[in-house]
Parts: structure tokens; C-alpha cells; sequence
């Protein structure tokens, strides 16, 4: 695909600014404003605006409505039929802006959910963090390196709240899960691998061919991370979460197996990122087989952690020094010799009785709102905060063209503002 | 609450006799020439603890399932919504925290609620979503059941009833005044899930669907091309009877709800899974109700609540909703009576439809 025929489907002025190298639109050179927001008392009423209330920004608006006192006070989209979907929802006409810069002007909106494609997160919630508004922006928070160390800038030099969309650091059976590795309940993690199967094209409804660029922006490199990062952040977050750190390198491959239909990002990602001390995470994700489905396994010394969307579970390894009556058999008569072949050793875990089960309550993507409202009301910044942001968003900027351009590449570690 | 015997369906394709199950790949989208015949394709969904079931006339096996997946799609994020058997669902969450604090909830979930409620008073507790906690004791969640003890009937008394469910509308709020309630939405869930889906349908301008819920809820929308509409068979509860009432349905919706599904025997006794809130026992007396209604989440609700109810009660309720027809078996030790109001189609054995009607003139 050119970019002509982006343009021509993606309507977003943004867009057409960025991929012709023209003056920015997207608010970097606006000043900063110099007082943070004020805090919000319990009580006052939290008044949000929702910039890209696509299938995403629909789910956030959903929880943010099963959060008390919060009010959805402003949406902007340049995909019109998105206003009539969120009204319905919401229950009444909810101010709409095409034009993301508008909504910012409006002085009674307390904080932004920013919930566009990738490629316009960091643009966007920097635009936020500089109106003055606290930010909960979707994950990665950049699409290019420099993106993610701008926004990681704009937090620190705002001095706002800024919450990345990585709930699922906000699930119960998932904290309870991490928790326990750090505990060392299964020795040492020194591998984590992340699978995300799905049997599904990855494709969205289209009603006019025009709109496909802009309905289906995951299918295309000029606006998608693909696999890597629409998916796969979240298992390197989690990953990051176990190892306490970013990725150091990134190898990977990606091709398209399957659906060969004018998509530009693979049908299917394999990557490896490297950690200090020799650790390592592996990610694949394929989109003609769901079997494996979605679940992640921190591979520790001494057992594993399984994390999926319902639940998760910790497997230990069998205990590798038995005492024995029997070990003057070995003195008397001698070890007996033959093959070394035992299969066992070798057969996937699947005993009975050694599995701790921790399962899902609450929607985790409710939780993280209500944490980020919770973090507007008392200005602390919250627990998946820039940091985290950066460290999941480094990896997949860089690993995007790491995959593409098939070679190794080494990840800017994080660096404060001086 | 929600158990019921599945009435048998009969689609009907007069010209193409075509019945294809969809699959292959994603073809890129392109508009579908408007000269392809309209085919019948089918499509199943496991959803709810049941099997959902759509039929619909398209052009091609693509555009089929491009209508299908939304369709389902919608019936999943229904169930995600109101399931009580996913922790993560947001009525699950109300069971959890409502006693401990009033809960902030979406506008859809506060509306479903406040149907619910309406439903509850205008049934006078035979229709009660709070009956989880009963379903619990007579052992129907999750598995086949079994009688209770007293002791725990009597604790169950405490955690159901309607009454101890208070929305507050303007603060968009639920909360329970009694500790262990437990909303299941056994018998209102699947219909209201169906009204949902077929608004997808609407939306995407489908002319001709019909979409079951496990048939115990089914929405016909528009008609088979060159059919008056779509035909649904109702069984008979008398054994060696197939077919009791075959009706004709078009842009409405038919529940039925019966014993077959969940019960168990003790002592020679049958005891089913549909209950009565008000005694906190299984209904006894009744066979079978089927409704028809415009509403799929009134069809459901309506044949739970007349299963429920005395025979004025019964009339009543029926009174009040005109657009609703109902047939109605109840149980006799020689041979099932029926009860058919305003129903549109021959009864078996000689009942005729419009009895109830026909008595009033």
C-alpha cells in the first residue's frame, strides 16, 4: 500500500501531517501549562473525554460507567458513526469533537482517556499532559522510540497523573500470581513465554471500501505495530513486571501464512527479547489456530507460573533429591547400565494435586479505571504509570522494525530528564 | 429458572433446500453483487450453557458470516455482561459488593434491572431474579439437583425476594438489603440476549433470520422468501405426541419453558428447575408455556412467570400484555389440559386456538 491510499482511507489530518513530514498539528510545540491540575475531592464529580471511543474506548467508557462518580463529558472521533454508538451506550448525547484539539479546549473536562490507534497515542496525550489534564492512555504509548521517550518527558515535565492501559497489572489472579514468583515460590524466573493463538482473520468489518485504512489500521505497518504490539505488549509488560526491568535486545520474524489479503503486518510474530543475566521472554502469536490460545508461563527454577485471561496456576517441579531405603541396593549390587532414554522426564506436567489456582473477579480493565480515577483524585501516580508505559513501548516500536527489517536490535534503556 | 425443553424447529427453504455450515477464510470485503440468489446458511454459537442457533438468507457464504459474527458477538458480550457463572461479569460483581455498598453500574446493566423489577411487581414475585440463592440450595446451579434441608430452605428465605433489591436511578446505583442475595438471570438472560443479537440483525439490514437461544427463546425476523413466515414447532408434553401447535411467526419472538432440561426424581416425585420464589419450592402442576411476543426478553420472562402462577394470575398478566399469546399445558393425571390465549394456530386434539378469546366474547 502507498501512501496515497492510506490517506485516502485514513481521514485523520493528523495522519496526513505525520506521513508527509509537514509542521505538526499534534500539539508538541504548545507550552506547557505550568500549574497541575487541582486534586478532586471524594465527592466532586470526575468529568472525562474520550479521544478515539472506538471497540477500545467503548470498553474503557463501559467500565469508567460502572465507576462511581465519574461522568463522560466530551468524545472526539474523526469516525463519525462512533458518537451515535457511545450515546446509546452512555444513555444520553455526549459532546463530540472531530478534532482531538477541541476537546482539549473545553475547561471542564478533569481528565483524558486517549484511546486512538497506536499511532496517534503519544501525539495526543502529550497534547493532554499539556492542557493540564491528567492521561489514561492505551498501550504502547509511542509508536516510534522517540514518541515514547517525548511522553515519558511530557509526564515528568507536566508533573501530571499518566496511566498506561496495561490492566491486566490490575488483575487479581494475575498481582496474586506475580506476587508469588517474587516471593520465589517457583525458584528463580528465568524464562517467560507468551502465547497469543487465535483462529480469526484480525480483520474488522468494513462498510465501504474507502473506510477500510481507517476501520482496519491493525492490518497495516503505516499505522500497526500488528501482532507485536497490539498483543504482545501486554505478555512483555507482564514479563517486565517478573524480571523487574525492560528488554536489553529484540530478534523476531514475522510473515503472513494464511491470510494473504492485502494486509502489510504478518498473520503470525515469533520474538525473542533479552533481559539482564542471560533471561529471556518469548512471544509467538498466530491468527489461523487457537488451541494454544492466549496464556503466559514464567518458567522458574523450581516450577512455573500459568497466567490466562480466567485464571492462573503454579506448577512445581518434582522434587529432584529423594531419600531412599533402598540405596545400599546400589552399594551391594551396583548401578545397572542401559538405555538412558526415560520418557517421563521428558512428558509435559500433568499430575494431579500440586496446582495453587488463583481465578478472576473483577474485570481488570474496570479496576485499572477505577485506580486511575482514584490516582486523579489523590495526584498520586498510579501503578502502571510511564515507566511501565516505556518499558512495553520501547520494545515494541523498536521490535516492529527489528521483525520487519529481520535483525537483532538493541533497546534504549530508560532515561530520566536531567 | 431458566430450563426448558426445546421446542423443535423447522426452517423452511422451498427453492435452494440449502442448509451450509459457514467456513473458509475471510474473503477481503467487497460488495456482494445484489443478483446472487438468497441462500439459507446456518450458523451455531455456544453461548449461556446452551447452543445458540442462526439462520438467515444471504448472498454468498462471506456475507453470511460477515452478519453472524457480529451477531454472536453481541450474544457474547451480553453473556459477559450477565452471566452469573463468569466471575468477571458485571452482575457477578453486583452479587459480590451489593450488600456491602451501593454499586455504581452502566446505564444497560441499570436498565436490565429496572425490567427485571418491573417485572417482579407486575407478576407479583412469580417472575424473581433474585433466586439464585434458591437455585443454589435446591442444587439446580451448576449441576442436577436435590431437595434441600429445611435449614437451609429457611436460610434462603432470608436471601430471596425482589423487595430487597434497591435502584436508585439517579445515582445510577444497586444495592442489596439482604447479605447473600444473588441475582440469576436464569429466566429473562437468554431472551434479553436475543433482543440484543436481533438488533444486530436489524441493524445490518437483514431481511429474513431466525435466531434461537438454545430454542428456548427464538426471534423470527422477517419471513423465508415466499413464506408467510417462519414456522416453529411446539412439542407436546403428552408422551407419544410429537407436535402439540406448529405456529407461523414473523418480526416476533416465542419462549417456552418446561421441565425437561434440569430436573430430578425423589421418591417417585419430579421435581424441576423452574421456581416458585414466593414458596421457594418447585412449581408443580404445570407441563409447559410457550409465549409469543414482539419482545424476546418479554416472551421469556412472561413464560417463566404464567409457569409460575395460579390460574388468575395467569389471566392477568395476560390481560395486561395484548400483544402477548400464550399456550399453556398443565399437568393431569389422564391428560394434559391447555390453556391457549390468543395463540394463533390449531392446538392438537381438536383445541382450537382462540379459546380464551372466543370465552370472552
Amino acid at each position: 500500500m502507498n501512501r496515497r491510499s492510506l490517506l485516502q482511507g485514513l481521514s485523520f489530518s493528523m495522519l496526513a501531517a505525520k506521513l508527509s513530514g509537514t509542521s505538526s498539528p499534534f500539539g508538541e510545540a504548545e507550552e506547557p501549562q505550568p500549574e497541575p491540575a487541582r486534586p478532586i475531592a471524594a465527592n466532586d464529580r470526575v468529568n472525562i473525554g474520550i479521544i478515539g471511543p472506538g471497540s477500545r474506548g467503548q470498553e474503557l467508557i463501559r467500565q469508567l460507567l460502572r465507576t462511581p462518580g465519574v461522568e463522560i463529558a466530551a468524545q472526539c472521533d474523526v469516525y463519525e458513526p462512533r458518537f451515535a454508538e457511545v450515546n446509546e451506550f452512555v444513555g444520553k448525547k455526549v459532546p463530540a469533537y472531530k478534532d482531538y484539539r477541541e476537546l482539549l479546549e473545553r475547561k471542564d473536562l478533569d481528565a483524558i482517556f486517549v484511546a486512538t490507534p497506536p499511532l496517534f497515542h503519544a501525539p495526543c496525550a502529550i497534547a493532554a499532559l499539556n492542557s493540564g489534564r491528567p492521561v489514561y492512555c492505551e498501550k504502547t504509548i509511542g509508536f516510534t522510540p522517540e514518541e515514547c521517550t517525548n511522553l515519558v518527558d511530557a509526564v515528568a515535565r507536566t508533573g501530571q497523573i499518566f496511566q498506561v492501559g496495561h490492566q491486566w497489572r490490575y488483575g487479581s489472579w494475575i498481582t496474586d500470581g506475580i506476587q508469588r514468583v517474587q516471593r520465589g515460590e517457583i525458584g528463580e524466573p528465568t524464562h517467560v513465554y507468551g502465547y497469543f493463538h487465535r483462529n480469526d482473520n484480525w480483520r474488522r468489518e468494513v462498510p465501504k471500501p474507502e473506510l477500510e485504512h481507517l476501520i482496519n489500521w491493525r492490518l497495516y505497518r503505516e499505522s500497526s505495530g500488528g501482532l507485536l504490539e497490539e498483543l504482545g505488549s501486554h505478555f512483555i509488560d507482564l514479563a517486565n513486571w517478573v524480571f523487574g526491568e525492560q528488554p536489553q535486545t529484540i530478534l523476531g520474524t514475522t510473515s503472513i501464512s494464511t491470510y494473504n489479503d492485502g494486509r502489510t503486518v504478518g498473520d503470525n510474530v515469533q520474538a525473542v527479547f533479552g533481559y539482564s543475566k542471560g533471561r529471556t521472554m518469548f512471544f509467538s502469536s498466530i491468527l489461523d489456530n487457537g488451541i494454544a490460545g492466549a496464556q503466559l508461563w514464567v518458567y522458574g527454577t523450581k516450577g512455573a507460573l500459568q497466567i490466562t485471561l480466567e485464571d492462573s496456576t503454579i506448577y512445581w517441579e518434582k522434587a529432584e533429591m529423594i531419600t531412599a531405603a533402598s540405596h545400599s541396593k546400589v552399594i551391594d549390587r551396583g548401578l545397572k547400565t542401559g538405555a538412558s532414554y526415560q520418557a517421563e522426564t521428558l512428558t509435559p506436567y500433568r499430575g494431579p494435586g500440586l496446582r495453587t489456582q488463583m481465578k478472576k473477579e473483577e474485570d481488570p480493565t474496570l479496576t485499572a479505571c477505577k485506580a486511575f480515577i482514584q490516582s486523579v483524585r489523590t495526584r498520586k501516580q498510579p501503578f502502571a504509570n510511564v515507566d511501565v508505559g516505556y518499558g512495553s513501548g520501547i520494545a515494541c516500536s523498536i521490535g516492529r522494525q527489528a521483525i520487519f527489517e529481520g535483525r537483532v536490535a538493541t533497546l534504549p534503556q530508560l532515561k530520566r530528564l536531567g | 429458572m431458566n430450563h426448558r425443553k426445546l421446542p423443535d424447529l423447522e426452517y423452511v427453504d422451498v427453492r435452494n433446500k440449502r442448509r451450509t455450515r459457514f467456513g473458509g477464510l475471510f474473503a477481503p470485503p467487497r460488495a456482494t453483487p445484489s443478483t446472487t440468489p438468497l441462500q439459507l446458511y446456518s450458523a451455531t454459537h455456544p453461548a449461556m450453557g446452551t447452543e445458540y442457533s442462526l439462520y438467515l438468507y444471504a448472498h454468498s457464504g462471506a456475507h453470511a458470516d460477515s452478519i453472524a459474527k457480529p451477531v454472536f458477538q453481541e450474544v457474547d458480550r451480553v453473556e459477559g455482561l450477565l452471566s452469573n457463572y463468569q466471575p468477571g461479569s458485571e452482575l457477578s460483581r453486583i452479587n459480590r459488593e451489593a450488600f456491602q455498598h451501593h454499586v455504581t453500574t452502566d446505564p444497560e446493566t441499570f436498565r436490565f434491572l429496572e425490567t427485571c423489577l418491573a417485572w417482579s411487581e407486575r407478576s407479583q414475585g412469580a417472575f424473581d431474579i433474585s433466586v439464585g440463592k434458591l437455585m443454589k440450595v435446591w442444587k439446580f446451579f451448576g449441576a442436577s439437583g436435590a431437595i434441600p434441608t429445611p435449614e437451609e430452605l429457611a436460610a434462603a428465605r432470608e436471601d430471596v425476594g425482589w423487595k430487597k433489591i434497591k435502584l436508585d436511578r439517579t445515582a445510577r446505583t444497586v444495592r442489596f438489603l439482604a447479605a447473600e442475595i444473588e441475582l440469576d438471570p436464569g429466566g429473562v438472560g437468554k431472551g434479553y440476549a436475543v433482543d440484543r443479537a436481533v438488533g444486530v440483525l436489524r441493524a445490518r439490514q437483514v431481511g429474513a433470520a431466525l435466531l434461537s437461544a438454545g430454542s428456548s427463546t427464538i426471534y423470527a425476523l422477517g419471513a423465508p422468501p415466499g413464506e408467510p413466515g417462519w414456522k416453529v414447532r411446539v412439542p407436546s408434553a403428552r408422551k407419544g405426541e410429537d407436535t402439540v401447535s406448529t405456529v407461523i411467526l414473523q418480526d416476533t419472538s416465542l419462549s417456552t419453558a418446561n421441565l425437561s432440561e434440569k430436573n430430578f426424581v425423589h421418591e417417585g416425585h419430579l421435581y424441576g428447575a423452574i421456581m416458585d420464589p414466593r414458596t421457594l419450592r418447585p412449581v408443580e402442576g404445570m407441563l409447559q408455556v410457550t409465549v409469543i411476543s414482539p419482545s424476546a426478553t418479554d416472551s421469556d420472562v412472561l413464560s417463566n412467570a404464567l409457569f409460575v402462577s395460579g390460574p388468575e394470575d395467569r389471566a392477568a398478566l395476560l390481560e395486561g400484555r395484548q400483544q402477548a399469546c400464550a399456550l399453556v399445558i398443565l399437568e393431569n393425571q389422564l391428560a394434559a389440559e391447555y390453556e391457549a390465549t390468543r395463540w394463533p394456530a390449531e392446538v392438537a386434539n381438536g383445541h382450537l386456538a382462540e379459546l380464551a378469546d372466543a370465552e370472552e366474547r
